[in-house]
């Protein structure tokens, strides 16, 4: 019989994917444009309900995993276009102070429309049921979403470190100037990425759905456990995000069995040794 | 003295006299100011947007039957027990409020229902805080809901007689003061009945991901998973059980579920073989309920839930109080009060005079599947009601 603790640190292998996937938007924002993006928990929220109306009303999921992102990543498109890039030069504390104010819209919005009770979002009947392991059991959408983390980790990797985007936008936020002068558009490198981030929120929304369904009040939650995932990794590095979402994946898991009651806990508590240990965090640069 | 004088004179004396009536049929039933403490904003908004529509409408149907005027106010909690305080606190002393229902929230509710208590009103709540009508009654609150007690027996005894083969028991607890009453309460079943309790998983009232829980009550092979947590979580660990496949492997009871609005939330993929403890179901055939149903389907067009069936009869039954005492405050109405029996949507209620507690049923239901439902709304069966309360004499609650 599988040991429970084993058990948990593949289970927490599998959160700590689902945690990747959740903060990499919101630290490829703040890497590449030294953007504070505290409407990204809202706009995981908003993918949770456009998953919910498109598979109530087509019954397809896998058409809300492509629609839902994309419909997401062009209203962060035009709301850059029209309010973001306007404060990109002020300091952090107006960037919380705007994007606070598009989620607290946001999820008003969401009340409004979709109300305030929860909705559910079925799995794909595809991904139903589970892989037993003796008295264990792994639901296989969670080893789809796995490998679809895996997958998307794997392509924004080759995104920005083997394409002229990436290198484009990789200088960019080494210096803006420099990039302009090149006679590359930056700002339409910066709303580009801006909306890239902002849809891989909307992405893990989409497929946290069948897990967590559609909240009006998860977007703070969310936002919480992505800066996280963040800090611990260093604000703004990718391979940071994808260490740091293991980890705190597998320390929730495991304590879990240890200290259930501590399991949340010890999520800040390991964000506070890394923030002593590497005030950059694991991967973050001074 | 002429005719014409005699005319004027009654004349006058008419105009005088229905001048004076309003003023006087005023005074005979003033108008009664009601204040329904609600979180309409905010994180429990999903529970306070329904609480409000059932107190607005039993105060719109008693404006009518009692044939006197009623101020209803909302004070808007927004999920905040310091802001619900700072409301009532305001309204008792800037209005002179008296008459307070409502806050869903259990620390909510012990802090309005002191306040209450020291400007000698009258405050009524659906709060499930065992404390309430225990260690921290007072003679100003009265609680609608059944306490821990009464809803770990009414669900988990008749589902240990319903599954006689069920011998291993695993709970998963929020770990504050509530939840450890229903673990509590849950332990003296299982020891009371011979069976064993293989396990608990404690988790924070943040949490949201059950994977790791459901693991250890996994490891331990129990019969039955106990989910004594509520609201988000408690559907969040219910998703997440069916998405590891728990409920083919053991039976799954959700002890406190908010009732119908959480069902239709979860959907009748997640309900399926499910047990539910509930404090009201529209499917209750009593004449008052029949009457409530009724009502919501003409005023909203829903079916009734338990926020709103809980904050309609509360209103109604204070609000008829008032009427018949014509007291608005203090010790005379909090008599009447007392030991007062009434049909409510779960049948005859009574409210016990020691602790203020109403003595009702609750419900063990059990989640049907799509293709079973009547209608949209039909997600389980009642397989079990009935009544459980600690004894007046064991109550902890001095008055």
């Amino acid at each position: 019989m599988l040991n429970v603790y084993l058990f948990q640190v593949l289970n927490g292998l599998g959160l700590g994917m689902i945690y990747f996937l959740i903060s990499v938007g919101l630290t490829l924002i703040f890497g590449l444009l030294n953007f504070v993006n505290f409407a990204h928990g809202a706009f995981f929220l908003l993918g949770s309900y456009l998953c919910y109306t498109l598979v109530t009303l087509t019954g397809n999921f896998w058409l809300a995993l492509i629609a839902g992102p994309l419909v997401i990543a062009m209203l962060a498109w035009a709301l850059e276009r029209s309010l973001i890039q306007r404060i990109y030069h002020l300091p952090h504390t107006f960037q919380i102070l705007v994007t606070l104010g598009i989620a607290l819209i946001i999820q008003e919005l969401s009340i409004m429309i979709w109300g305030p009770v929860g909705k559910s979002v079925p799995t794909p009947e595809l991904l139903q049921g589970v892989v037993r392991f003796g008295n264990f059991a792994y639901p296989i959408y969670r080893l789809f979403l796995i490998a679809f983390s895996a997958g998307v980790a794997i392509l924004l990797w080759l995104l920005l470190e083997r394409t002229r985007f990436g290198a484009l936008v990789r200088a960019g936020s080494e210096s803006t100037e420099m990039v302009s002068l090149l006679g590359s558009n930056i700002f339409r490198l910066f709303s580009i990425t801006f909306a890239l981030g902002v849809g891989l929120a909307g992405l893990a929304g989409v497929l946290s759905a069948p897990l967590r369904g559609a909240h009006p009040f998860i977007g703070p939650e969310v936002l919480g456990l992505a800066f996280v995932v963040v800090v611990i990794g260093g604000m703004g590095s990718f391979s940071g995000a994808l260490v740091a979402g293991l980890l705190v994946g597998v320390v929730q898991s495991l304590m879990t069995t240890l200290w259930p009651q501590g399991a949340s806990l010890m999520i800040y508590a390991a964000m506070a040794v890394v923030i002593l240990l590497r005030p950059y965090g694991l991967f973050g640069r001074a | 003295m002429s005719v014409r004088t005699h005319t004027a004179t009654f004349a006058i004396t008419l105009l005088a006299g229905s001048l004076l009536a309003t003023p006087l049929m005023a005074q005979d039933k003033p108008a009664i100011d009601f204040y329904g403490v609600k979180s309409v904003s905010g994180a429990f908004a999903s529970y306070g947007k329904y609480a409000e529509m059932g107190s607005q409408l039993a105060v719109e149907e008693m404006q009518e039957t009692l044939g006197r005027e009623i101020n209803y106010t909302t004070l808007d909690t927004e999920g905040n027990a310091g802001r619900a305080i700072r409301k009532v606190q305001e309204a008792i002393n800037q209005e002179d409020a008296r008459l307070f229902n409502g806050a869903t929230l259990s620390s909510t509710a012990l802090a309005i229902g002191k306040e209450v208590n020291k400007a000698g009103g009258v405050f009524m709540t659906p709060a499930g805080a065992d404390e309430l009508t225990g260690s921290e009654c007072n003679a100003s609150t009265f609680r609608w809901s059944v306490p821990t007690y009464g809803a770990i027996r009414e669900t988990l005894v008749p589902l240990i007689e319903k599954l006689p083969d069920a011998k291993r028991w695993y709970t998963i607890t929020p770990e504050y003061v509530f939840g450890e009453a229903l673990l509590q309460n849950a332990k003296k079943v299982f020891e009371e009945y011979g069976l064993e309790h293989v396990g608990n998983s404690y988790h924070s009232l943040q949490e949201q991901e059950f994977s790791g829980y459901l693991t250890n009550a996994m490891s331990t092979s129990p019969d039955v998973l106990v989910l004594l947590n509520f609201g988000a979580q408690s559907s969040n660990a219910l998703r997440q059980a069916r998405n590891f496949g728990l409920n083919e492997q053991m039976d799954i009871v959700m002890v406190w579920s908010a009732g119908l609005d959480q069902l239709q939330e979860l959907g009748a993929d997640n309900v399926e073989g499910i047990y539910f403890g509930a404090q009201y179901w529209h499917e209750v055939d009593t004449p008052m309920n029949r009457h409530l149903v009724e009502k919501v389907k003409a005023a909203y067009d829903i079916t009734p839930n338990y926020p709103l069936a809980a904050d309609y009869i509360m209103t109604r039954t204070m609000l008829e109080a008032v009427d018949a005492t014509g007291a608005s405050e203090g010790p005379e109405l909090i008599a009447a009060l007392e030991g007062l029996t009434y049909q409510g949507p779960t049948g005859e209620e009574t409210i016990r005079a020691a602790d203020h507690q109403v003595i009702k049923d609750y419900y063990l239901l059990l989640g049907k599947g799509q293709a079973e439902m009547d209608d949209a709304d039909d997600f389980a069966d009642i397989i079990s009601s009935g009544h459980s309360f600690v004894e007046e004499d064991k109550s902890v609650c001095q008055l």
